[in-house]
């Protein structure tokens, strides 16, 4: 099993759960503030989590997938999504950071 | 101002009470003494979200003393159509 296989299924648990942060801020402001602009921001959301989702689905319980990807996916590969999916969590925490004020 | 106005108003958790409170700021000048009666919301809050619109130079101070009155900004002032149009969003 390749090490790097947990730092994605980390990272985008994480993501989850910060996204599911901020649709419910976002979910709770367009409902008060019927606005394109709150809209966006909670479509952008959704759209991210269902993103997230489906790749935390291919690497932890798709019966094919995820040994695909744990098992054959070689180191290089590997390191460049493990990147993404990390800066992607990184970027989503300082958003939600700057949400919950 | 217009994308700083829409998150720290409409993007953020407090945002919704941030906008009775500039509300409130336009129609007179307050400390957050009279906010948070006004407002009926606890003086911390009412501090957090002053500091957060002042950061922001959205209001701002009369001076530094206990008691300064606060008031939307010469920004805000400028900008105020963008304002207008998050209350009424938030009224109806």
């Amino acid at each position: 099993m390749n090490s790097w296989i947990l730092a994605a299924q980390a990272a985008t648990a994480v993501t989850l759960l910060l996204l599911s942060v901020l649709v419910v801020v976002w979910g709770k402001n367009y409902r008060q503030i019927r606005s394109r602009q709150t809209l966006g921001m909670l479509v952008f959301a959704v759209i991210l989590l269902i993103e997230n989702g489906f790749a935390f689905y291919v690497y932890s319980l798709d019966p094919v997938l995820s040994v695909w990807f744990s098992e054959q996916v070689p180191n290089g590969p590997w390191v460049a999504m493990a990147a993404f999916h990390v800066l992607e969590a990184v970027a989503v925490a300082f958003l939600t950071y700057v949400t919950l004020d | 101002m217009e994308a700083v106005l829409w998150y720290t108003l409409a993007g953020t958790r407090g945002g919704p009470n941030r906008i009775r409170i500039l509300q409130a700021l336009d129609n007179r000048p307050r400390n957050p003494n009279q906010l948070a009666d006004h407002l009926d919301l606890n003086y911390d809050t009412i501090r957090h979200h002053l500091d957060v619109l002042a950061d922001n130079d959205v209001i701002e101070s009369s001076g530094d003393d206990y008691g300064a009155v606060y008031l939307p900004s010469e920004t805000a002032r400028a900008n105020w159509d963008t304002v207008e149009t998050i209350i009424t969003q938030l009224d109806s």
